[in-house]
């Protein structure tokens, strides 16, 4: 974690946008660059964490670094326009400021699953927290082993990176299985149809020295964690990162907590055996 | 080390601090209604009536700046706040359990990230705390450990003497600070005994099975009869010594304005409310449960203490008669 030169911990470091990029009809990329040349040397995260963007006038929303952190020099964010924050985040063009206090949380433990094959699950607009990690692996490619990547979302246009999923088609290092719900194909989809948990029990990627992880709707996570258990992945072989409302991401505005969890300081990221032990509250 | 100071002396202290420019914060009648407000002479000094909200706002205000932005154009430019604007203060006639907030809510603010807001007037401000003469039937310090008594929290403290005057006893090297600066207005311990304490009619209760209960039970249909009248209002959030929990918005116009922390509760059904709509505390027994788990267990988890001092405020404000302790002792008891 990059130390916060400021003493005002909710003070945000000033970014502008540099580039805009529309990945379905309400799902937006920003990419930011900081405006201070310090900042933009010695920022540096891992995948995982988060950071608090703020629209100025509007507030502060909390999403994912969904950037690898092997790509330096710049930031990306991407949202979905569903609240005020968001709103006035899409309002923005290339060249406006935004602040960007973080990163925060913890996580993925990257280092612990070198050697090892990786299989990505993913529904929606949860791609962002998996796609950080997605290129961290891919431009550290020898160091991991069968790369799997198991992406749906309810419509053809609802799935998000479209340019990368072709990238990731194209690579003969990655397998990509893409899917959408039935009915959400149109006549040119090339993917598969079929709710994420059924493609990915047909994929049958197995389990052997394989780290699975997994992210999306609370009803995606639900009917895919018994697929992998059914393919053999134990609980600390599966992760997945978690989000709740926040506020600070510094654990002291007492909002994220899922029982004694904060998902700002303990999390995002935490491994299935740790979400099963938590109370249902999330 | 205990001294002595006249009710005379304790005025002047006050006037001549508040002279030097140290904002002076203590009870004082606020139209009718006794709060915890900077004083502008010791005239105002109200000791004999608990206050209706907590010391807390001294160093936690319920709203507060944490920044200004301008724009102009594309470009931004945000502003820090000076801490400098933090002044010297000193917090005087904190009730024990007001006192003993002040310490648990260090934990919080300076765990991991620091707050600085929250720090630097922690830093600035001595504590004068006051042994307490007058519970009533809400109060429950001794429920939850601490007594009228209690001297946690405090730099220095005070306890009424028969006779008049108080007592003082020196808990920190801050209160030893304010005895030798204003040594005249200190005389030398007294004989005189301590005027008779409050009293509140409480058991103690055992907090450790309290959490054991907790640690067990987050699924249990008790919660619904405990939790079920609870109509979200926040009220016992807000008068709470030791909540803690702020919302951080802007206020002000697209050109500028000013990013505020601003208190806030567990209790509302938006504090949780995400901007898909999922709600993970979507009914109000939900957001009482936590409430409960957050002071009696989450806490403790984290810090190794309860998130209660038993001031009783909550009970008193409840507006549908939710009493906590009587809760708490009913889980302690199954």
């Amino acid at each position: 974690m990059s130390d916060h030169t400021n003493k005002n911990i909710y003070l945000p470091y000033l970014t502008t946008v540099e580039e805009v990029i529309d990945e379905t009809p309400d799902v937006r990329t920003l990419k930011l660059v900081f405006q201070d040349e310090k900042v933009r040397e010695n920022f540096s995260f891992r995948a995982g964490q988060f950071a608090e963007y703020s629209a100025f006038g509007a507030g502060e929303s909390t999403f994912c670094i969904a950037s690898s952190p092997t790509r330096a020099g710049f930031i990306e964010c991407c949202f979905r326009s569903v609240g005020r924050v968001t709103e006035e985040l899409r309002r923005l063009e290339v060249g406006d400021s935004l602040g960007v206090r973080g990163p925060y949380g913890n996580s993925f433990p990257i280092e612990d699953f070198f050697g090892k094959n990786l299989v990505f699950v993913a529904g929606g607009i949860a791609l962002p927290p998996l796609r950080t990690l997605i290129w961290n692996c891919l431009d550290w490619r020898d160091k991991f082993g069968d790369i799997t990547i198991v992406y749906g979302a309810r419509t053809e246009s609802d799935l998000v990176y479209k340019r990368e999923l072709m990238d990731w088609q194209e690579r003969a290092d990655v397998r990509l299985v893409k899917t959408v719900d039935p009915g959400g194909n149109g006549p040119e989809w090339d993917g598969r149809v079929g709710f994420v948990p059924t493609i990915l029990e047909e994929a049958a990627p197995g389990a052997e020295n394989t780290i699975a992880l997994v992210c999306g709707p609370p009803i995606m996570i639900k009917f895919t964690l018994p697929v992998l258990e059914k393919l053999g992945f134990t609980d600390e072989q599966v992760y997945t990162t978690l989000e709740n409302r926040m506020k600070c991401g510094l654990g002291k505005c007492g909002r994220c907590n899922v029982g004694n969890v904060y998902v700002c300081k303990d999390g995002p990221v935490f491994t299935a055996q740790q979400v099963k032990a938590m109370p249902m509250e999330f | 080390m205990k001294t002595y100071i006249s009710e005379q002396n304790l005025n002047t202290l006050l006037d001549t601090l508040i002279a030097e420019g140290k904002r002076v914060v203590a009870p004082r009648m606020n139209a009718g209604t006794p709060l915890y407000e900077p004083l502008a002479s010791a005239d105002e000094l109200v000791t004999d009536q608990l206050p209706k909200r907590s010391g807390k706002e001294a160093f936690f205000p319920l709203c507060e700046d944490i920044m200004s932005y301008e724009k102009e154009g594309q470009k931004v430019s945000i502003t820090d706040i000076d801490p400098a604007r933090f002044p010297e203060t000193v917090l005087v006639g904190v009730r024990s359990c007001d006192a003993a907030a002040i310490p648990v809510l260090d934990a919080v603010f300076s765990w991991d990230y620091k707050d600085e807001f929250f720090l630097e007037r922690r830093k600035k401000t001595t504590v004068v705390g006051l042994a307490c003469t007058m519970a009533d039937d809400a109060c429950f310090c001794t429920a939850v450990g601490l007594s009228p008594a209690e001297t946690r929290g405090s730099d220095l403290f005070l306890t009424p003497v028969e006779g008049g005057g108080y007592s003082c006893e020196t808990c920190s090297e801050k209160g030893e600070a304010l005895v030798k600066s204003y040594t005249a207005l200190f005389a030398e311990a007294c004989s005189s005994k301590a005027l008779p304490l409050a009293e509140p009619q409480t058991e103690k209760i055992d907090l450790q099975k309290v959490k054991g209960w907790l640690d067990n039970h987050f699924e249990d249909p008790a919660w619904d009869s405990i939790a079920t009248r609870c109509v979200g209002c926040g009220a016992c959030a807000f008068v709470c010594p030791v909540c803690h929990c702020f919302d951080i918005v802007d206020e002000g116009t697209e050109k500028s304005g000013k990013r505020r922390k601003n208190w806030d509760a567990c209790g509302f059904w938006k504090f949780t409310h995400h901007a898909s709509g999922h709600n993970p505390r979507d009914q109000q027994p939900k957001r009482y449960r936590n409430r409960i788990m957050h002071k009696f267990k989450y806490y403790d988890d984290k810090f190794g203490e309860t998130l209660c001092t038993g001031c009783g405020r909550c009970i008193r404000l409840c507006p549908v008669g939710i009493d906590i302790a009587g809760i708490v002792e009913e889980i302690s008891k199954k």
